[in-house]
């Protein structure tokens, strides 16, 4: 189950990772707005690929421990923790020589979520069924 | 007889007037790109842009110098756009009522191997006499100014006092200009 969850992190950071970087060439074209200083794509796709692992790897482990109430206090944690991590773009600050940083929330915060989705879009081909451990 | 009492007059009067005109007059430098005007305190820091106005200085007169210049409140970057937004807003800046911050000189001197401009600094709708010490570097085709000196926010009514804001900004300004 272990090499499953990793798994599935991997494709689904991956997955995350490219519709970030379509999302973000979407935000540039409509908003003329360039983070691509600070948002590179290298940290775009390593960003999701961490938050999907680091998913994978709480997922096994809290399946393991809580069982048949794993499923829904993952996806529950996943999705609170997900939320709680638009601090960081909210709070962020780019350097002083790049313009309109009200814009760069918009940017980045939806990302925050595309690894959730990801993962969510992708787990029914990796997990048949609800795990039960 | 008559023409040889008018014709030093004359030239007297041209020469006077050409030494009066050197004396009072002070070149008139265009700001350029690359302007900095930033400022610092405990937990916030940022730029202003919109800089325009009139330099007029020289090294030689100081004293014929006058430095009249705005920034754009509206302007100001402080890398965050929250911070930004709130400081645009009614409790600091109030942009939408003062949406410049003006200086003009009063009197320039030479101070050390440096200068001092003493003039009005009105923020916020607060005018106050500030003196700015500052250096020029000249160089080929223009030169640059450099001066740094602090402000009290409390002063110019900029928010409240105390807070995690600090109460004295450090400004720091570097002007290129060309001729």
């Amino acid at each position: 189950m272990l090499k499953k969850s990793l798994a599935l992190g991997i494709v689904a950071g991956i997955l995350a990772g490219i519709a970030s970087l379509i999302y973000s060439k979407v935000y540039h074209s409509s908003n003329g707005a360039d983070f691509s200083k600070v948002a590179r794509t290298t940290g775009i796709l390593a960003g999701s690929l961490f938050g999907t692992l680091l998913a994978g790897l709480g997922y096994y482990a809290i399946i393991r421990a809580l069982k048949g109430k794993g499923e829904i206090v993952f996806n529950l944690l996943f999705a609170i923790l997900s939320f709680a991590s638009i601090v960081g773009p909210i709070g962020f600050k780019l350097p002083l020589d790049m313009e309109a940083p009200e814009l760069f929330p918009g940017l980045t915060i939806p990302m925050h979520f595309f690894p959730l989705v990801a993962w969510h879009t992708l787990k029914p081909l990796f997990f048949k069924k609800t795990a039960k451990a | 007889m008559r023409s040889k009492i008018t014709a030093p007059l004359v030239a007297a009067l041209i020469l006077l007037a050409g030494s009066a005109f050197t004396f009072i007059a002070a070149q008139n430098w265009n700001i350029a790109d690359g302007y900095s005007v930033g400022f610092t305190s405990d937990d916030a820091s940022g730029i202003f842009k919109g800089l325009k106005g009139t330099v007029a200085f020289d090294e030689q007169n100081p004293g014929a110098s006058k430095f009249d210049v705005t920034v754009d409140v509206a302007s100001i970057n402080t890398g965050n756009g929250l911070q930004n937004k709130h400081a645009r807003s009614d409790e600091w800046f109030d942009a939408a009522k003062y949406p410049v911050i003006h200086f003009s000189s009063r009197q320039v001197v030479k101070a050390g191997n440096a200068y001092e401009v003493t003039g009005d600094l009105d923020i916020h709708g607060v005018k106050k006499q500030v003196v700015i010490p500052f250096n020029f570097q000249k160089a080929a085709a223009g030169g640059v100014f450099t001066g740094k000196f602090t402000v009290n926010r409390n002063d110019y009514n900029l928010g409240k006092p105390g807070g995690d804001v600090g109460e004295v900004i450090k400004i720091d300004l570097s002007v290129p200009v060309s001729k």
